[in-house]
């Protein structure tokens, strides 16, 4: 590469930008929040109606993805965090500025994607790990609880922290295609809410192919110790909304070095 | 220096730059003058390689932004001195800028104390005035210490001490041997803080020249007062002459010096009480030279 400007400097850069802004540092609080928080609700409302409970449902009730079922509303935080780390700089303008520092708009893309993983990684996984420990803590004497020590438990709670990943990569990439926050968020959260209403209100035979597809359901696989109705595994649910974010992320990238700043 | 070959950049429908040719050189400050929407702005993008030329290119030294092995070493830039991220403290703003191009952090210090907002480095840039975000832009623009150094429309928003000292730095910039070049669409405000100028109109180039030189190419006019107006007016028409105005005072001829109007005067034999060139003022040469490229003037303002 012909400038100095290396991938290092724009790490360092862009680690300075991300923590620097209050909407950061809110969305991480908000992700802490409705993980933790919502699994502790939950968890606690099925620690106070498990003797009341179907005995059929009670043979297959996964205390792994209960506890962490707080992550269905923190994706939406990690979400915003992703898309706001590139749609703020269109917003405000500063993104002109950015690429007079930093002009090769890949090193860039890269160097962003570098910081938001890293840090949402960390701060998913911590969220994820605090709130299936507290879950447990919670069933403990009355509901049967999972531990670490199970490779598989081990393995779903790690998923948990790697879906929030992903859906901050899928909100920033969705910030470099539409440049526009609210735009951003809307198609985000459309992707999550409103396509599994499009799709179930298509005839059933349908529904069965496709709502597997699904984003939502896709990170329900994920963080699933037992593979749940006609869901796919966890390795290929992982391996189908890799592919959809990077897909996403790749077309981003591509109208960023195209268009004009 | 900043070099500008055949330029052009269209917008869908709209020629913002049309064939531009230029060349901006160090140790002057160069005045980037045109009405508004001429295709200031979208030139100073294309130079910093944001946005990409229809046809034609801009280099910097030779090279094109993108090939520039550290920017911020080579070319500070301001080009809207608002477009920072409202939440963040100006210091880390300016440090953010520092680490992409490895720029040690007390620089920073330095061209915050510089610009004259280091007791304010902290506060959220939101809360600035626009005064002190072109203070801001302009401590931003000199962090690498660049020898080209763009500035669109830097005096936006400053009160007359903030002009006069950004006047000063423009020019001090320019003695040290670097490459300064500053848009605006205010004639007046280039015809003192620039040395040399360029004029563009919808997007084309008109004019350069040092601010003297346009001055002494403008067509002055020639005031005449004479014995018989009818017999003079057409004793110079008869030569070329252009005679803007007639009423009972005198004429305004154009086209013609006043070594000229006399001659003829005394060869039709008119006499002359009062023979008075006058110099079209810098402003008054704008006004001209823009007068068919004004995007947006208002019909009215055009009607003398
Ligand atoms: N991103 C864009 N998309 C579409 N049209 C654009 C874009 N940027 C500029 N233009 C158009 O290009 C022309 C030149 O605009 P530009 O901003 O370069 O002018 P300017 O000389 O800087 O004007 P001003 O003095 O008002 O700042 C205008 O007609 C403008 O509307
Ligand atoms: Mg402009």
């Amino acid at each position: 590469m012909s400038s100095d400007v290396t991938l290092g400097s724009t790490v360092r850069s862009e680690w300075i930008k991300f923590r620097t802004v209050r909407s950061t540092i809110m969305g991480v609080a908000i992700t802490f929040v409705l993980t933790i928080g919502l699994g502790a609700l939950i968890t606690l409302a099925v620690r106070a109606h498990w003797h009341s409970m179907d005995p059929t449902r009670q043979l297959i009730f996964d205390p792994v993805s209960a506890s962490l079922s707080g992550i269905l509303f923190a994706q939406f935080a990690v979400g915003v965090i992703g898309t706001l780390f590139i749609t703020s700089e269109y917003s405000s303008g500063s993104i002109r500025t950015t690429l007079a520092a930093i002009p090769n708009r890949l090193e860039l893309v890269w160097g962003k994607l570098i910081v938001l993983v890293a840090s949402i990684f960390v701060v998913a996984e911590i969220a994820c790990f605090i709130t299936f420990l507290m879950g447990q803590a919670i069933f403990s004497g009355v509901v049967p609880t999972a531990s670490l020590g199970n490779s598989a438990v081990l393995r779903t709670v790690i998923l948990a922290g790697v879906y929030l990943t992903l859906l901050s990569v899928l909100g920033f990439s969705l910030g470099l295609i539409l440049r526009q926050s609210a735009a951003c968020i809307s198609v985000f959260t459309s992707l999550l809410l409103i396509l599994p209403i499009i799709v179930f209100l298509l005839p059933q035979s349908w529904q069965n192919t496709m709502s597997k597809y699904e984003p939502s359901e896709l990170g329900h696989a994920m963080t699933s110790v037992t593979t749940p109705g006609n869901d796919f595994g966890t390795w290929t649910a992982l391996l189908i909304l890799t592919i959809y974010v990077v897909a996403v992320w790749g077309v981003g990238t591509t109208m960023l070095i195209r268009r004009d700043a | 220096m900043i070099k500008i070959e055949h330029l052009t950049k269209r917008y869908d429908d709209t020629l913002a730059v049309d064939d531009l040719d230029f060349e901006v050189r160090p140790g002057v400050v160069t005045g980037f003058l045109g009405p508004n929407g001429s295709g200031k702005s979208t030139t100073m993008r294309i130079i910093l390689g944001l946005d990409h030329p229809t046809k034609g290119r801009a280099t910097i030294e030779g090279k094109r932004y993108a090939e520039l092995r550290d920017p911020l070493h080579e070319v500070g830039a301001l080009l809207d001195a608002k477009a920072i991220h409202p939440g963040r403290s100006a210091r880390n703003h300016l440090r953010a800028l520092a680490a992409s191009n490895r720029i040690p952090f007390s620089r920073v210090d330095e061209v915050l104390e510089f610009s004259g907002i280091g007791s304010v480095a902290d506060k959220k840039v939101g809360d600035y005035s626009l005064g002190m975000s072109q203070r801001l832009g302009i401590a931003g623009a000199l962090l690498g210490d660049p020898g080209v150094l763009l500035f669109d429309e830097p005096v936006n928003g400053l009160d007359p001490e903030g002009i006069r000292w950004i006047r000063e730095f423009f020019r001090s910039l320019a003695n040290e041997g670097r490459t300064v070049f500053v848009s605006s669409h205010l004639m007046s405000e280039m015809a003192v803080s620039a040395d040399q100028i360029i004029v563009i109109g919808r997007g084309k180039f008109i004019t350069q020249g040092s601010v003297d030189a346009l001055t002494a190419s403008a067509k002055g006019s020639v005031f005449v007062r004479g014995a018989n107006h009818q017999q003079l007016l057409a004793a110079l028409k008869a030569h070329q002459g252009v005679v803007s105005e007639l009423n009972d005072d005198g004429l305004s001829v154009s086209d013609l010096s006043s070594d000229q109007i006399g001659q003829i005067a005394f060869d039709a034999g008119v006499a002359l009480y009062e023979l008075t060139p006058q110099r079209a003022s810098l402003e008054e040469v704008y006004m001209d030279l823009t007068a068919d490229a004004v995007e947006y003037g208002s019909t009215g303002a055009r009607n003398e």
